[in-house]
């Protein structure tokens, strides 16, 4: 089964105003472990793509279906507690509670998930260590480089053990060495945890290392290329 | 989760040290300056009841059913020393006192005044002590003596020494009366009272209205005279031809007066609480506003709305709920100093004594209060967390995603 699979999606915003078509017929299926950079021009619709997958935003047309589960057959309060199950988010900034430490920004997904206090701390401690943070644990985001606030915002992606993670733009903020630096973890991950990767991206550097390609184009797919590893 | 959710709460208020602390003072000082001053008036108003009971309405009266409308001296009470004995037994009871009452016209060589002639037995501490101003209160070993207002004494133009002649009524109907020498001026917080009353031996009083030793009035003072009516209804039941008055009764302004502080209390409160509660729910919306986008990350990572919702209710409640036990701490020791040591207001104390006010304000609370007025700041606090609480349910993750992005 793949992980993510969408059938004709299209979305429309102010539909009843002034309508703005931001995707026309997206068909995508990613499967586990694949390593998919979306790029495509500013306004192309890479975010609201990413949205809909996420379950964040719903579709004007089509549907989005996560490892089996159609997204438009949940009710809001299934979507949270879908997104906290299965997916793993990656935003551009202002993806950590400034007033937790690094381990207990990581930790806090898990305590929503229920899970007992040993295990997300141990786990915590684990993905920290795996991101290369473990001196920073009792950091605050304050106290961290642009750079490693990302690196914790991965950690904590993939703390809830989601099927996919999902990232827009994760590196527009960084520098040059920090972008290599977390692109690098980013495939390292993909590789030894087989976790599926997905981001949006309009920086070469990172377009050039993705595995899969898709390229939007006023709401459409316009390329998608697979690149040998 | 909970847990999580009060540490990421109490955590979260302290992201702007200086506006949470602004807030959390201006709750301390709120709470304090609120509780001290109900106590304050509490404490003002306990001492003007005080005086009035010391003075001029006992906490509850026993009369002859009939005596109290025309004061007619044969309307006595009977068996009065075995029911004072009775009654002296009593955990309710602090002190009788027993009067017998004459209603007279007292004359000097200048005017001539309507009294009240009271007989008191000498030696025995009478409100009127506290008022002396000059001379002595009646003894045995004086002829005749009498204690006069310095109103009356103005009035009639008497002063220590002179001679009033008192007449009023015995027990046969008859006009009787006697000369009495002054020995002494009292000067009390009323003029009407100074103006109206006159006190005796009740010896003197008894022979002249031939009344043996009888008595007409049992003044009670009891351990609690905000629960007179209560013991008053089962006085009725016990000595049932007897009237039994409380204060509030034979003085329904007293009774006003009472219950409005109860009530201004109350209103000192809710006043400030709601200044309070209006300046929490602006910082709490601020709070709220400044964090759209991380509150919509947090949605988007799968927080639902019921936990971003406790989450900010537990900060209300903590930048409300701080402050208060501080306040309540700090009112707690100020009013137990100042409700022993006093507080002093030398410099009005001439006004205020004309009003019945003491000088000094003892600062109290009824026992109640300190739980009531807890129970009410948490009401408040709660009620200032539902808006901005509320207000986190109408954002939109992706609103809030698109400004990171
Ligand atoms: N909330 C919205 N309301 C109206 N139009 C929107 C909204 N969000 C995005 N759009 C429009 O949808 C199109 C696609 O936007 P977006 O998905 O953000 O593209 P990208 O991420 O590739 O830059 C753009 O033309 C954009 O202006
Ligand atoms: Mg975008």
């Amino acid at each position: 089964m793949a992980v993510i699979e969408t059938y004709g999606i299209s979305k429309i915003y102010n539909p009843g105003k002034v309508p703005v078509p931001a995707l026309n017929g997206v068909n995508l299926t990613i499967e586990k472990g694949e390593f998919t950079a979306i790029v495509g021009p500013s306004g192309s619709g890479k975010t609201t793509l990413l949205n809909i997958i996420g379950g964040l935003d719903k579709p004007t047309g089509g549907k989005a279906v996560i490892q089996g589960t159609e997204l438009g057959g949940l009710s809001d309060r299934e979507l949270v507690d879908f997104r906290l199950h299965h997916i793993g988010f990656v935003f551009q900034s202002y993806n950590l509670i400034p007033v937790l430490t690094a381990i207990e920004n990581v930790s806090f997904v898990m305590q929503m998930q229920g899970r007992p206090a040993k295990e997300y701390h141990q786990k915590s401690m684990a993905l920290l260590k795996e991101v290369g943070l473990e001196d920073k644990i009792h950091k605050r985001p304050s106290e961290l480089s642009g750079g490693q606030q990302q690196r914790v915002a991965v950690a904590r992606a993939l703390a809830s053990k989601p099927d996919f993670v999902l990232a827009d733009e994760p590196t527009a903020n960084l520098d040059s060495v920090s972008t290599a630096d977390l692109l690098d973890m980013m495939l390292e991950l993909n590789k030894i945890e087989d976790m599926t990767f997905v981001f949006s991206t309009h920086d070469q550097r990172v377009i050039e290392r993705a595995r899969r390609v898709v390229t939007l184009v006023d709401g459409k797919i316009d390329k998608d290329e697979i690149r040998a590893a | 989760m909970i847990a999580n959710i009060i540490k990421l709460g109490w955590k979260n208020i302290w992201r702007n040290t200086t506006r949470s602390a602004v807030v959390i003072t201006a709750v301390l000082l709120g709470t304090w300056a609120g509780v001290f001053l109900s106590a304050f008036f509490t404490g003002m108003v306990q001492s003007y009841l005080d005086n009035q009971f010391k003075l001029t309405v006992p906490h509850i009266e026993l009369t002859h059913p009939q005596f109290k409308d025309l004061y007619r001296p044969e309307y006595s009470i009977p068996g009065a020393d075995t029911i004072i004995s009775d009654l002296r037994q009593r955990s309710f009871v602090e002190k009788v006192s027993a009067q017998s009452l004459a209603s007279g016209l007292a004359q000097s060589a200048r005017n001539s005044y309507g009294v009240t002639i009271h007989g008191i037995l000498p030696g025995r501490t009478h409100g009127v002590n506290t008022y002396l101003k000059e001379g002595t209160m009646p003894g045995n070993d004086q002829q005749n003596p009498v204690l006069v207002g310095s109103k009356l004494a103005e009035r009639l133009g008497l002063e220590p020494d002179s001679r009033v002649v008192l007449n009023f009524q015995d027990a046969a109907g008859n006009i009787t009366g006697g000369a009495f020498r002054v020995v002494g001026i009292f000067d009390s917080f009323s003029s009407v009272f100074d103006e109206t009353n006159v006190f005796v031996t009740q010896s003197d009083l008894n022979q002249l209205m031939e009344v043996g030793d009888q008595v007409h009035r049992l003044s009670l003072t009891i351990t609690d005279f905000s629960r007179a009516n209560s013991y008053a209804q089962q006085l009725r039941t016990e000595f049932p031809n007897l009237r039994v008055t409380t204060w509030g009764e034979a003085a329904p302004e007293l009774q006003y007066s009472f219950q409005m502080t109860d009530l201004m209390m109350y209103i000192v409160m809710v006043i400030i609480i709601i200044a309070l509660v209006f300046s929490i729910i602006n910082t709490m919306l601020m709070a709220v506003l400044e964090r759209t986008r991380e509150l919509g990350m947090l949605r988007a990572i799968g927080m639902n709305k019921t936990r971003v919702f406790a989450m900010v209710v537990w900060e209300t409640v903590f930048l409300t709920m701080v402050g208060t036990p501080v306040g309540l701490f700090l009112s707690w020791l100020t009013i137990s100093y100042f409700g022993h040591a006093g507080i002093d207001l030398g410099a009005f104390s001439e006004g205020l004594n004309a009003y019945g006010l003491g000088a000094v304000v003892y600062p109290g609370l009824p026992p109640g209060y300190y739980f009531n007025i807890t129970l009410l700041i948490a009401c408040a606090a709660l009620l200032s967390a539902l808006y901005p609480a509320w207000k986190t349910l109408q954002l939109n993750p992706v609103e809030a995603i698109r400004k990171i992005n």
